[in-house]
């Protein structure tokens, strides 16, 4: 991924003789912008030229032997004169915040792939990119942009000189990251990182969440081992157990270690039961409830700790030996009175399965008694976590892959 | 009949919407400095300079009508503008220099206001109230209530009426000079004049009037109207320009007393006329500081919400403008932080305000120069041949008495 910033300036020369300096690049406003041709600023005045063929990444950009300069079309717009330093809208008119910089994707053609609206982009053009970074690492953090990719934008409003969301949403890190997951899969793995270091970490975790497994891999590998642990370390641990487990053993260690305690803890026990297909689908996010806790305080609990969870539907009752007891779900729970006591409304008979118990058997049980989320539990009924539906869909449809 | 009235009611009704962006900068540009500099310059030289009124009438409202015109063509502020047809390079070094300005004009506002406490022999310590008390009203109002608190305070200037009246001067004299040249001119004569005309156009008016009419919403509709109404506000500020000057003439310069700031001429014009002069005068202070206190920040604030692209509107609340409340704040406590501190001199931050201010107006002023020109902004309502001489006249004005306020006080300080 290149920057407009980086390239603004950069010697044009052809034959080994210099003819201007990059001006301004021109594309086309369509659901794929394609770099057609760059405004070269030379002595003679400006001239544009088509960018078939001619590499951006050079120190200098090089002209073929023979190159015509050609007019402008209709259709092509200018990213210094339409997209930098413009208003960003959303769909309601509201102000959102100023492009300030402008993202290009060379390969496997150059494309418009987004802007930058972060502080970044600011501090790119006024030379101090670097400076920033190294300001910010000194003082143990991570320089953060904003990047909005092209497909919140608007192409044809651009056209007619608004630079307009497709959303109404007035904060960039709200665009789904699902969204923005799809189209960076479509990017090679150093333009995804590119992208992935301008956005804030919660909303970085989660684009990393909705990718591919494929680009999970290629992805982890290529980053250092402490970036890789802060995202690791803001997604679901089941999600990042497999992470882990795809990556080569010394750069596995090396991630783990700079994990939190907690995430640590309950990543590597994952990992270790991840032998068995249940094992490898089950993830530790659930909840638990004393035998003789009101639901009042079980609520409350609820409240309290189950924020972060990406799913959660059952509550799992368990006696002072640990063993598992009861079920109960959220609309048994609300339809109690505050004081009534857990075991006076779970469900004593509970479905549950083991490590070792087959995926298809798993679904089996969930299909016929209607639930979409199974305990695993060991042979003392101990639970050692939960498997969900849709993980064991997913595991199936891997294995078929 | 009933045709013809519904038609002048309806353009009634448009020319009383368009009133508030014109009188208010204007007013606003007579802040506490400004008062200070016309209270010097009436006390050296007595009715003779009430010569340059007309020529700042047109200096403000040629300058004042083309920002506000751009705004109403473009929808854009001042602000926007130099961001998006001058690139980020431009922006950034302008918008650092117009902190640096009014940091230092806000400083010198808050520092007239505590001039003011202290001629009513009210302790400075209530400042901070004075300041936070202004900041609430206004994050917690909205922009209409606003513009009346800025009508209610443009109201206190005829404070400055009653104050000429009680010095009872010679009003045959008076506006004599406003037309007929009085006596010889001479080099310092002709310093102090352009000195005046740049302590009222400044950096910061230019941009406030693009982004408070911008705010206010005006549209193509309110063209004609807003044009009547900045010259409307050049003229009435200048009018009670004319009556202070008229006061300090009448009492300090016939007397031949000299002063060193604003609140020495209310102090020194009691033996003169009155008490009650005073009072008025030193109410007028305030009335500036407090108008320039809140006007100067706000600009600072609309600036930086147009630079980064953010939301920023009085008619918005805190947490969808938030650059813009938090960019007010910053400046107000910053500057009653310094005012309070002991021992920090106003003289050097109104030398490098004045600095700062000389080197942004000219650039500035091409600026609107290109911008007022450029068709695809402006369309058919660039400017004409005339609007452009009156511009180029009125920058040129202006940029040399800043750089004579500035060589001033370097030589005092020498």
């Amino acid at each position: 991924m290149l920057y407009f910033a980086e390239l603004s300036g950069k010697q044009v020369v052809n034959g080994g003789k210099t003819v201007g300096s990059l001006w301004d690049l021109l594309f086309l406003a369509t659901g794929q912008p394609l770099v057609t041709k760059m405004n070269i600023r030379t002595q003679d005045g400006m001239i544009s030229v088509p960018l078939a063929g001619i590499s951006l990444t050079e120190r200098a950009i090089t002209l073929p032997q023979v190159y015509a300069a050609t007019v402008v079309s209709n259709n092509e717009l200018s990213v210094r004169e339409h997209l930098l330093d413009q208003q960003i809208i959303d769909i309601k008119g509201n102000k959102v915040v100023r492009v300030n910089d402008v993202a290009i994707q060379e390969k496997p053609y150059p494309v418009v792939a987004g802007v930058d609206v972060g502080v970044l982009g600011i501090a790119r053009w006024m030379g101090v990119e670097q400076f920033v970074n190294s300001v910010l690492a000194r003082i143990g953090k991570n320089a953060k942009g904003n990047f909005l990719s092209w497909e919140n934008i608007q192409p044809v409003e651009l056209s007619r000189g608004k630079v307009m969301l497709k959303q109404e949403e007035t904060k960039l890190t709200k665009l789904p990251p699902e969204d923005l997951a799809d189209h960076l899969e479509r990017l090679s793995v150093r333009n995804l990182t590119k992208i992935l270091d301008l956005l804030p970490s919660e909303y970085e975790a989660d684009v990393v969440q909705n990718l591919n497994v494929s680009h999970q891999k290629n992805l982890f590998r290529t980053i250092k081992p402490r970036h890789a642990a802060q995202i690791l370390s803001l997604i679901d641990h089941d999600e990042a157990a497999d992470i882990l487990l795809s990556l080569p053993l010394r750069k596995r260690e090396a991630i783990i270690k700079l994990l939190s305690e907690e995430s640590r803890t309950s990543v590597s026990y994952l990992m270790s039961v991840s032998t068995t297909d249940i094992g490898n689908a089950m993830t530790n996010e659930y909840f638990q409830a004393d035998p003789e806790e009101t639901a009042g305080n079980v609520r409350r609990r609820i409240k309290a700790r189950t924020e972060s969870f990406s799913s959660f539907s059952y509550v799992y009752v368990v006696n002072k030996r640990s063993e598992l007891t009861g079920v109960f779900d959220l609309h048994e729970l609300i339809l109690q009175d505050m004081d009534t006591r857990v075991y006076r409304f779970m469900t004593p008979n509970v479905i549950a399965a083991s490590l070792t118990t087959p995926v298809s058997l798993a679904l089996k049980k969930m299909a016929k008694y209607k639930i979409h989320t199974l305990p695993v539990t060991d042979e003392k009924r101990h639970i050692l976590g939960v498997v969900m539906m849709e993980d064991l869909v997913e595991s199936i449809q891997e294995k078929l892959v | 009949m009933t045709h013809a009235l519904r038609h002048w009611k309806h353009r009634i009704l448009i020319a009383l919407t368009v009133i508030g962006p014109g009188i208010i900068t204007a007013f606003a540009d007579n802040d506490a400095a400004g008062v200070a500099t016309y209270s010097i310059s009436a006390a050296t030289f007595g009715y003779k300079i009430l010569i340059i009124i007309i020529p700042m009438i047109i200096v403000l409202g040629v300058t004042q009508e083309i920002g506000a015109r751009l705004a109403i063509v473009a929808q854009k502020g001042l602000g926007d503008l130099i961001r998006e047809r001058m690139g980020i390079r431009i922006a950034i070094a302008m918008y650092t220099l117009l902190f640096l300005v009014n940091m230092a004009i806000v400083i010198q506002n808050i520092g007239g206001i505590k001039e003011a406490l202290l001629l009513f022999g009210i302790s400075p310590i209530i400042l901070p109230l004075i300041v936070g008390g202004l900041f609430l009203l206004v994050v917690s109002t909205r922009y209409r209530t606003i513009e009346r608190f800025f009508f209610l305070l443009i109201l206190f200037y005829s404070a400055y009426i009653l104050s000429a009246w009680q010095a009872q001067p010679d009003w045959g004299a008076a506006l004599r000079a406003l037309i007929v040249p009085q006596g010889q001119y001479d080099r310092n004569f002709l310093f102090t004049s352009i000195a005046v005309i740049g302590a009222t156009v400044t950096a910061w008016g230019q941009f406030f009037i693009s982004s408070y009419a911008k705010d206010k919403r005006l549209t193509m509709e309110h063209l004609t109207y807003n044009r009547l109404e900045v010259y409307l506000g050049a003229f009435l500020t200048n009018a009670f320009s004319f009556f202070l000057m008229v006061a300090v003439s009448a009492t300090l310069f016939v007397n031949g007393i000299t002063i060193t700031g604003a609140s020495d001429a209310a102090t020194a014009m009691v033996p003169f006329a009155g008490a009650l002069a005073g009072i008025l005068f030193g109410a007028g202070l305030l009335t500036a500081g407090l108008l320039g206190c809140i006007i100067v920040p706000l600009t600072t604030a609309y600036a930086f919400s147009e630079f980064f692209g953010y939301s920023g509107s009085l008619d918005e609340d805190f947490q969808k403008s938030r650059l813009f409340y938090t960019t007010l704040l910053i400046q107000l406590a910053l500057g009653t932080c310094i005012v309070l501190l002991p021992g920090v001199s106003l003289f050097n931050i109104t030398l490098a305000a004045n600095f700062a201010n000389g080197m942004i107006l000219p650039v500035l002023f091409y600026f609107l120069y290109r911008f007022a020109n450029n068709e695809r902004i402006m369309g058919e309502h660039k400017n004409t041949p005339m609007q452009n001489w009156l511009l180029l006249l009125s920058g040129a004005c202006i940029t040399a008495g800043s750089l004579v306020v500035l060589i001033q006080q370097v030589q005092s300080l020498l």
